[in-house]
């Protein structure tokens, strides 16, 4: 008899080494119903290509239809707290169904297309430059701080125009709004101060632009509500979530690639030798291999049966890209970083209509990062005995990571 | 006399976002496995045609003159 897969996804190996883990539920039980958050937990490529591009099977409206309590269990004091989490969560566009989605979606869509990232890839490039400037200067970096953090919340900001002043503020709001993917019981304050925080900050933006648009992307989003797409909480909470999405992920793709580098310094020659020409497909690896986002929710409009299971209407789903990104029915040697893997059928960004708005802004982002890093430093060792990642069932982040270049 | 063009998607880039098939319906239908098909290329104008080339998020969308061959996009 196989030993039983534990329910818990919070244990410190789990959020240590994701891959062992729902590699063992993609191989043994790869439509998994999870007692402990009563859930189902998809691991295959196959089934989360499916069921990403079924919108129409699986709704994104999770917050506000899900049914059962949060999890993991939260403090009874805080539930007043949930329902305000409920209202915030569920009015950013991402959280709703066809055709809702498609509406908003066309609000924002336009300004993200490869052809208008392309023209801000000069901005990023002079953003790293100037980053890794300072950074050498010091002999030594901790790329989280100096370089994986501030490079997105620099190239959003300005596109969202943001005052320069201002972005320390908003990074410290972001990562309170980090707690959404979190298990501890107690999480509750933090994340509602963040989120009233956020919709408080971007409140006087979002009133400007409405007056006097410009061609930010807040004003994009502010032409929502006047087109009665968007009503002004919607505005204000997309706001802040384009804020927070076109950073956090951004940050763990910089940092979680740069580790990937340096525990193969095989493929890090390799970058080296053509970074320009080798940059595209290397970063596409590095979303493969250890994704930003590990998983999503959903949740099922109606009885769905997948492989010998069936999920029922309102049951929660958790599709798992840090499981799916490894599947050997899809990728040969799947646990080998090869920067040279072509095609690269990844889902790091989801499939189907609600794939990732910002996946453009966020290759361009990681492919500039991984050509300056190596065409400027010869190897990077990591600076630290032990390297920690964020108990979060969401997303793939690391605490830090110290390197240096001697 | 309109141009002629050749429509095509590339299936191993095609993530099924369908923003292609919002825009010109009669071009570009999705299949089975949820990946666009370029259907009837003579579907629409060719300006909307390449707005939904444009708007394609992962760049899946080939579009050329069908006498020529001169490719109008990417």
């Amino acid at each position: 008899m196989v030993a039983a897969i534990p329910d818990d996804m919070f244990t410190p190996d789990v959020i240590a080494d994701p891959y062992n883990y729902y590699g063992r539920l993609r191989d043994e039980d790869p439509v998994h119903w999870n007692e402990t958050y009563a859930l189902w937990v998809v691991t295959r490529h196959d089934d989360v290509t499916r069921l990403t591009r079924h919108h129409e099977l699986f709704s994104s409206a999770v917050f506000k239809n899900d049914p059962k309590p949060a999890y993991p269990a939260i403090d009874e004091s805080d539930l007043g707290l949930y329902e305000y989490v409920r209202h915030y969560q569920g009015d950013q566009f991402i959280q709703h169904d066809r055709p809702e989605h498609l509406d908003m979606r066309r609000i924002v869509h336009g300004y993200f297309t490869p052809k208008s990232m392309e023209a801000w890839r000069p901005f990023v490039v002079d953003a790293v430059s100037e980053l890794l400037d300072a950074a050498e200067k010091k002999g030594r970096m901790d790329v989280m701080r100096d370089l994986a953090t501030p490079l997105p919340v620099l190239v959003i900001a300005q596109m969202m125009g943001v005052p320069r002043e201002d972005r320390p503020y908003v990074r410290q709001l972001a990562e309170k709004l980090l707690y959404i993917g979190r298990g501890e019981h107690n999480r509750m304050p933090v994340l509602t101060d963040g989120m009233k925080g956020m919709l408080e900050y971007v409140s006087p933006l979002v009133d400007e632009r409405i007056v006097r648009p410009g061609d930010d992307f807040i004003s994009v989003l502010a032409s929502g509500e006047k087109k009665g797409v968007f009503t002004r909480h919607q505005v204000l909470v997309n706001t802040s979530l384009l804020l927070l999405a076109g950073h956090e992920t951004t940050i763990n793709l910089i940092c979680n690639g740069t580790l990937a580098f340096i525990q193969h310094p095989d493929q890090w020659a390799l970058l080296k030798k053509d970074s320009a020409g080798a940059a595209k497909w290397a970063t596409e690896e590095c979303l493969r291999y250890d994704a930003p986002v590990k998983s999503i929710q959903r949740l099922a409009s109606q009885d769905v049966e997948m492989r010998d299971k069936v999920m029922r209407k309102n049951d929660r789903i958790r599709w798992f890209i840090s499981s799916a990104n490894r599947d050997p029915n899809v990728f040969a040697d799947p646990d080998r970083f090869d920067i040279t893997r072509q095609p690269n059928p990844h889902v790091a960004f989801g499939n189907g209509v609600h794939h990732c708005l910002g996946a453009t802004l966020a290759r361009v982002e990681g492919q500039e990062v991984f050509k300056a890093l190596a065409a400027r430093f010869p190897a990077l060792q990591v600076d630290t005995q032990e390297l920690q990642y964020q108990p979060s069932i969401t997303f793939r982040s690391l605490k830090s990571l110290p390197v240096t270049w001697q | 006399m309109a141009r002629k063009l050749r429509v095509w998607v590339d299936h191993d880039v095609c993530v099924g976002n369908a923003m292609c098939e919002t825009i010109a319906p009669k071009v570009f239908r999705l299949n089975e496995n949820r990946q666009s098909e370029a259907v009837d290329p003579e579907g629409d104008t060719v300006e909307k045609i390449l707005e939904a080339a444009e708007n394609c998020p992962v760049s899946a969308i080939f579009v050329e003159d069908a006498e020529t061959g001169e490719q109008l996009f990417p």
